[in-house]
């Protein structure tokens, strides 16, 4: 870590730190706002973008099961989900890029009468807090999806759920906000968060650059950071497991997942299918590089061809690690009382989902508008 | 020898039982033998398992044509992109890792090579059980590639050697299995495989991997044609199946590998229209590096002379300091333009295959993936595994031998295995007789002796390590994304990126072979652009691809 300013960027009016989904949408809704905005990002661990594409909408029952005390804040959150599809929609026209962005619906599949009266208990929740779900049995499931294995006996149909391609929604929108004028530090990261005067300042081994304003968007890199200024987020990194196959004819129409078992599985406009769903995975060593493990592929592959047993004659060719957030199964977002500057942007659990509508609510919200939904609820000052 | 008849697309082929799937094909004149996403055909690249160029659909199923033997009858077609899956018998249970049986081996040797054979019988004259794992369905590895068939040919001083050492392995009671397909290491030391259509889960208590090298992927215009293949895949369609991969062949590159092969396919009856070597003639100034030579390995230096004589008795030139500028689908096999590198005229020459031998990478994606830490190589651009002088890495209990921790050629990686597989035994306590202690001496002045000779070697062969010079834009980078050379620099253009990003920018890695032809290439290119010249692609599983239900299987008996 240098002590000297940064050679590019000495002191900026605003830095986003975090080049995921959520920095690079929110640093570019800045600029275009005609802000002074830099976005850091290290490339490696944190904001690799090594995002799945899934695009959640119905509670999922990983998250259910795992954090069952979480529930009440995901109920609370669940509004947030299909505005935040609708708005990855208008986000996509408005770019007028492709992001192989379809809003196919999403099939959750049950295999034993519990599991589809759990499923039909989350439906009835799920539409009295206003969304569009439904259940099929196996013949109604066969007739919009056929290809499901002899064990599945039916599932939750949600009509807003859907996918696009990370890698294509990633790299328009990076260059959008390029155009917009971010200036992006690829490849840095950001040591340590500091006081000093009325500014903030960023330590990077490149040098210090001093910020009126500060965005954290670096996901669980955000604990350590907020802490510095004396801020307390509690968010937690959970590195989770995806494979990807070779391209294959048209296969799997909606995004699907299961009612007890952890997985999701989606057919790209590639061809490729990308199978995950929750598998873990590790950050390994002094460099916490997210590292996958030899009992998630086995389980979630075996998993994936038990479910559509055509899989099992596709080959997998890459398996990779991205690291969702967890805080208390709310979003944190809008400004941090507690340090003043300091702003917070984490949507909790299915950051990718959530992220470019989260960037617009917290950008608003620095902007001086009224964002579209209140963040009283999401703000960061509940834990401090 | 005893013949098979094979269907390719409706068409009868008589393919020799035990020949590749690949040599069969090219005997009988096929060359495409995939298409691309964009409909390109793709035909033998790297004849080793390691580009997926060669895939074929077998009975529905993908496979790679270099690594499938003929044994019985097949219904062979071209594998198109997006072809829906073979459908699956009975749906398989899944399953978690836990119910998968775990092998321990007391050494587990990955790679049957020069190398890995070395290593082997080292530790098992120490007294430790070993286990030897390879893809290939022959133990030899690329420089001891054994004839398929015994009965076709008189094997050379080279096979005999190599025939040799795998009787020496199996004589001591080192088990090799051959067919096995390694695909994944996990710390801190599990490796996985597919065998016989299920998962082999192996926890030994030392590992030895020895996965040597693979060709360096040079992009010429042209070089993704069927007809255009590594020199070592000629070597191997000569070698092992008595084929040659045309009747007229151009053979182009860097080293000495290639006038050996070209005199292998004199000997099989092709017509070889040039050999371009990228290095100068040797001169005047050269005589103390070829005495260097002579003094460190007369046998191999004679055999370089020899190389020199036969090619030119048969009226062959070698033509250096020139490589192959362009190749160009022609009505009858391609059109291959030889040149200088950089400008002037080039001369046409009309044939039915394109070698190209521009050196190796080393395969270091195991070792990678199991955490074992690696220095960057300013020099060759490759990274070289950190090993102490018994080769032992920075990660307890694993050894790495051989090309696939830093270039040094097949005697060197026997030499090297030596004395890595005695130390891997010794760590697990076993002691050395008098007889091993005099060969591990031996093998340490060996070793030296061998790199003396291929520092000469290749200071008599420096030539500009080619990577991206003979590109054009349309020229195609990433073989299985097909990501041209202009896609590379309209993303490096946005601004400097890790090449983790420049991965997805351009899709460039993603493919199949899990970018061990591009990354290279991506490293140079980001270096070139004033980037960061160490980074190499993050090492990811599987290091070949997986087919989904092998995972939910045991390996049927």
């Amino acid at each position: 870590v240098s002590e000297a300013a940064h050679p590019a960027v000495p002191a900026i009016g605003t830095l986003v730190i975090g080049g995921g989904i959520v920095g690079l949408t929110l640093a570019g809704f800045l600029a275009a706002e005609g802000v002074e905005v830099a976005m850091i990002d290290d490339g490696r661990v944190g904001g690799t973008t090594a995002n799945a594409g899934s695009l959640h909408v119905q509670m999922q029952s990983r998250f259910m099961r795992l954090y069952p005390d979480l529930v009440p804040g995901l109920e609370s959150t669940l509004h947030l989900y299909p505005k935040a599809v609708a708005f990855w929609r208008a986000f996509e026209q408005e770019l007028g890029a492709d992001f192989d962005l379809r809003i196919t619906g999403g099939l959750m599949v049950g295999e034993s009468r519990e599991q589809l009266d759990f499923l039909a208990m989350k439906c009835r929740r799920e539409r009295e807090l206003g969304l569009e779900s439904e259940m099929l049995d196996r013949a109604r499931l066969d007739a919009i999806a056929p290809g499901f294995g002899p064990a599945i006996l039916g599932a939750e149909l949600c009509a807003d759920e859907g996918k696009l391609n990370p890698l294509l929604a990633n790299q328009a929108i990076r260059r959008w906000a390029t155009t917009n004028g971010v200036v992006r530090l690829a490849g840095e990261s950001v040591a340590g968060l500091a006081r000093r005067d009325r500014v903030l300042v960023a330590r990077t081994a490149r040098g210090t650059i001093a910020a009126e304003r500060v965005v954290l968007a670096a996901g669980a890199g955000s604990r350590a950071l907020a802490a510095d200024l004396g801020a307390v987020v509690p968010a937690e990194p959970e590195p989770l497991h995806m494979n990807i196959t070779e391209a294959t004819a048209p296969l799997l129409h909606h995004l699907v997942q299961h009612a007890e078992r952890p997985i999701t599985l989606k057919q790209l406009g590639t061809g490729q299918v990308v199978i995950g769903g929750g598998w873990p995975a590790h950050l390994a060593g002094d460099e916490r590089w997210p590292t996958v493990e030899l009992a998630s592929i086995v389980g979630n592959a075996t998993l994936a061809q038990h479910i559509v047993p055509s899989l099992g004659g596709l080959r997998i060719i890459r398996c990779w690690a991205g690291i969702n957030t967890t805080v208390d199964g709310r979003a944190v977002l809008g400004p941090c009382r507690a340090a003043p500057g300091l702003n917070i942007a984490i949507p909790g659990d299915a950051g990718y989902t959530l992220g470019p509508l989260c960037a617009r609510l917290v950008a608003d919200a620095m902007l001086g508008r009224r964002p579209a939904v209140d963040l009283a609820p999401y703000s960061p000052d509940r834990f401090n | 020898m005893s013949c098979v008849t094979i269907e390719f697309e409706g068409r009868s082929i008589a393919a020799r039982r035990g020949e590749s799937v690949a040599a069969a094909l090219t005997a009988a004149g096929v060359r495409g033998l995939r298409t691309t996403q964009s409909g390109a055909e793709r035909g033998i690249f790297c004849g080793m398992g390691v580009c997926q160029d060669c895939l074929v659909e077998i009975d529905g199923r993908p496979h790679r044509a270099c690594m499938t033997i003929v044994d019985q009858p097949m219904n062979i077609r071209r594998e198109s992109h997006r072809r829906p899956p073979a459908p699956v018998a009975a749906g398989l249970a899944p399953r978690t890792l836990d119910a998968v049986a775990v092998e321990r081996p007391e050494v587990l040797v990955i790679g049957a090579g020069p190398g890995g054979l070395a290593a082997a019988i080292a530790a098992r004259r120490a007294g430790a059980a070993v286990l030897v794992l390879d893809e290939r369905a022959h133990a030899g590895g690329q420089y001891f590639k054994q004839l398929a068939d015994p009965a076709s040919g008189r094997p050379d001083r080279q096979q005999a050697r190599g025939r040799r050492l795998i009787d020496q392995a199996v004589a001591l009671g080192v088990e090799l299995r051959p067919g096995v397909e390694v695909w994944g290491g996990f710390a801190p030391m599990t490796i996985a495989a597919s065998w016989r259509s299920g998962l082999l889960q192996l926890q030994p208590r030392a590992l030895v991997i020895a996965t040597g090298a693979y060709e360096r992927g040079v992009p010429i215009p042209g070089w993704t044609l069927p007809g255009v293949m590594t020199t070592g895949a000629a070597q191997t369609l000569w070698r092992c199946y008595r084929r040659t991969p045309g009747r007229r062949v151009l053979i182009a590159g860097n080293g000495p590998l290639n006038l050996h092969v070209a005199c292998e396919l004199l000997k099989g009856g092709a017509t070889i229209a040039a050999v371009a070597e990228s290095a100068a003639a040797p001169g005047a100034g050269d005589v103390g590096t070829l005495a260097a030579m002579a003094c460190a390995a007369p046998l191999l230096f004679a055999q370089g002379l020899a190389y020199r004589a036969r090619l030119l008795a048969a009226g062959v030139s070698v033509s250096h300091g020139s490589v192959v500028r362009g190749i160009a689908a022609a009505s009858d096999g391609l059109t291959v333009q030889i040149g200088d590198p950089r400008q002037g005229a080039t001369w046409e020459h009309r044939v039915d295959a394109v070698c190209l031998g521009y050196g190796f990478e080393p395969a270091n994606e195991l070792a990678r993936a199991l955490g074992c830490a690696h220095d960057h190589d300013p020099a060759r651009g490759t990274l070289v595994t950190r090993r102490d002088e018994q080769g032992r890495t920075s990660v307890a209990g694993i050894s790495a031998v051989g090309d696939c921790t830093r270039l040094g050629g097949a005697l060197a990686a026997m030499a090297d295995g030596t004395i890595v597989g005695a130390a891997a035994a010794a760590t697990l306590g076993h002691r050395r007789d008098a007889a091993l202690a005099r060969d591990i001496a031996a093998a340490r002045r060996e070793l030296a002796r061998q790199r003396r000779f291929q520092a000469a070697l290749w200071r008599l062969y420096r030539a500009p390590r080619l990577t991206l010079e003979l590109a054009e834009p349309s020229t195609i980078l990433c073989r299985c994304e097909e990501v041209t050379k202009a896609e590379l620099d309209a993303a490096l253009a946005e601004g400097p990126a890790p090449i983790g990003e420049i991965k997805r920018r351009t899709r460039a890695g993603m493919g199949a072979c899990q970018g061990r032809y591009c990354g290279p290439l991506l490293k140079a290119a980001i270096a070139a652009a004033g980037g960061d010249v160490a980074e190499s692609f993050a090492p990811r599983p599987p290091v070949k691809p997986l087919t989904i239900a092998d995972l939910a299987r045991s390996p049927s008996p």
